[in-house]
């Protein structure tokens, strides 16, 4: 089978883009992507976007974005794995590579959530899990679902209300860094904890905001992609997986086994374990979902995110950094876009082109775990220098 | 200062009602007028769901019969939901829970009569029902 490597990279500025349409801000991604890679438009031959949709007024989004870039006979689909449908979208794109179909694919992450009222954007989130059992009568929030899953942690493990204030003001501090941030403030505890309470014990610092972006990557086969750059970045292993839709079905609530499965997967494709991994982009919608993130990665023990964090390893300078460009929390979370956005991250900061937030990189291996939902899904892409 | 950005604000609004079909669980809905709580356990190979469902999703098949799922249940975890979504704007906020039941079911629902702060991991509480004022059935976690 053709290694199949990230050959080109576009990332729009994420926050609330009511400057441009949706096929306007896809296009800020594709064209960085298209300029980035070297490459005409014509040759690429895959186009799939990952959006989830609802919050703006197209139905059919790759169809828009498709004819406003100018991408003609193109086989395209838009694909949907909640906020991992960017990851999902690499997936394809991948496997249009790998099975001989397409030479060169894109993928393209894409949401906007800001052209509805903020409570309908939380609305319509809630529904995303399973709605007659947790939405019509219960109303559950995507905050909610989180909680229940920092309550659990806490009451096991005795994480508590400063360390998942910590991660956003980890998060804050790789933010300002980020010109394309949506968020590029430094925070500290105090004003993390004492932001109001969306659903208990999370906070508003504790979640990723409502966004508008987009992120693309262009890929190619083993030949064209060495033609094409000094620095590939090769797709190693893409692990894959699901549970249940309902809150109620899960086994347990201090982790999400989706996460563990998908990694466990990705790590035995690749032939690495986690201690290889030089820099990660996890999925922090939430702060807790970050700390859940350290531990069924394997950066560490069950129960052990928040004292990694604390410990300052998983900053520039610690065993495993993360999240160097804000991640969601302070970079943005458009969610069809977010796990595009983390292929983007680690692509730059294994070319090492991350400038003042560049992780030290020595085994050339970097890792995006992009969750869906509340760990309905999850997606674990291995990408190193090396084929 | 700088200007907001023109938008067009779209003159078409859409609302959107789902009609859900539950004729394969009424039997839980109809249990629950009754004030009992019955789910569904595979005829072939015991399996018992909840939600309920009138396929199996250990063995496919489906030839289900309904079981009591009892009312105690034991409190896994827990949320208060402060900032609401659009259709819940009018409730005043509520907690949402987690708890196991004896048959090792686990459900989601609302407590009441309980405040965020008396809620503790562990603790034991009972499914009720209850009925809306319109007339729709459902049901909440008390104090047991």
């Amino acid at each position: 089978m053709t290694g199949v490597a990230i050959v080109g990279i576009g990332h729009s500025k994420f926050g609330r883009r009511n400057d441009v349409s949706i096929a306007e801000l896809a296009f800020e991604s594709i064209h960085g992507a298209v300029e980035d890679a070297g490459i005409d438009k014509k040759q690429i031959q895959n186009v799939t976007v990952g959006s989830v949709g609802g919050w703006y007024e197209e139905n059919v989004p790759a169809t828009v974005v498709n004819e406003y870039a100018g991408l003609e006979r193109v086989g395209s689909m838009r694909v949907e794995a909640a906020c991992a449908s960017g990851s999902a979208a690499v997936k394809n794109a991948y496997l249009s590579i790998a099975s001989g179909e397409a030479d060169i694919a894109m993928a393209v992450g894409l949401e906007k959530m800001t052209e509805v009222d903020t409570l309908t954007a939380v609305e319509l989130m809630g529904r995303g899990g399973s709605y007659l059992w947790e939405f019509e009568n219960f109303g559950m929030t995507f905050a909610s679902y989180y909680a229940m899953f920092a309550v659990a942690h806490m009451n096991r493990f005795g994480t508590t209300e400063e360390d998942l204030a910590r991660v956003a003001v980890k998060a804050h501090h790789y933010g300002s860094m980020n010109p394309l941030a949506q968020f590029q403030k430094e925070i500290t505890i105090e004003k993390a904890l004492s932001s109001q309470v969306v659903s208990w014990p999370l906070k508003l610092y504790d979640a990723s905001p409502i966004s508008d972006g987009s992120a693309a990557v262009i890929l190619a086969s083993e030949d064209t992609a060495r033609k094409l750059t000094d620095t590939p970045i090769w797709i190693r292993s893409i692990g894959a997986s699901s549970d249940s839709a309902d809150m109620s079905r899960r086994d347990s609530y201090v982790g999400l086994g989706a996460a563990v499965d998908a990694s466990r997967k990705a790590y035995s494709a690749a032939k690495i374990g986690p201690e290889m991994v030089d820099v990660a982009n996890v999925h922090d919608c939430f702060t807790i979902a970050e700390l859940m993130a350290y531990e069924d990665l394997g950066f560490c023990a069950k129960g052990e995110g928040a004292k990694l964090l604390r410990d300052g390893q998983t900053m520039i300078g610690g065993k495993i950094p993360v999240n160097l460009d804000g991640g969601l929390k302070a970079k943005g979370h458009p969610v069809g876009a977010s796990g595009v956005s983390m292929m983007v991250e680690i692509s730059k900061q294994l070319r090492g082109e991350a400038g003042k937030r560049q992780a030290p990189i020595k085994n050339g291996i970097g890792l995006v775990h992009n969750v869906g939902g509340t760990g309905h899904y999850c997606y674990v892409t291995v990408l190193s220098r090396k084929r | 200062m700088e200007s907001e950005p023109l938008t067009l604000h779209s003159r078409k609004s859409l609302n959107l009602r789902y009609n859900v079909p539950i004729s394969k669980t009424s039997r839980f809905w109809d249990g629950l007028k009754e004030g009992k709580f019955v789910t569904t356990k595979c005829k072939s190979c015991g399996e018992v769901s909840f939600p309920p469902q009138a396929d199996c999703p250990k063995c496919m098949s489906g030839e289900a019969e309904w079981v009591d799922m009892g009312t105690d249940g034991e409190l896994l975890t827990f949320t208060y939901v402060q900032v609401t979504p659009t259709s819940f704007v009018e409730s005043d906020p509520y907690t949402v829970a987690v708890c196991r039941l004896p048959g090792g079911q686990k459900v989601l629902a609302w407590t009441e009569g309980l405040t965020r702060e008396q809620l503790k991991v562990g603790m034991k509480l009972r499914l009720e029902a209850r009925t809306r004022s319109e007339g729709s059935p459902y049901y909440v976690f008390v104090l047991r």
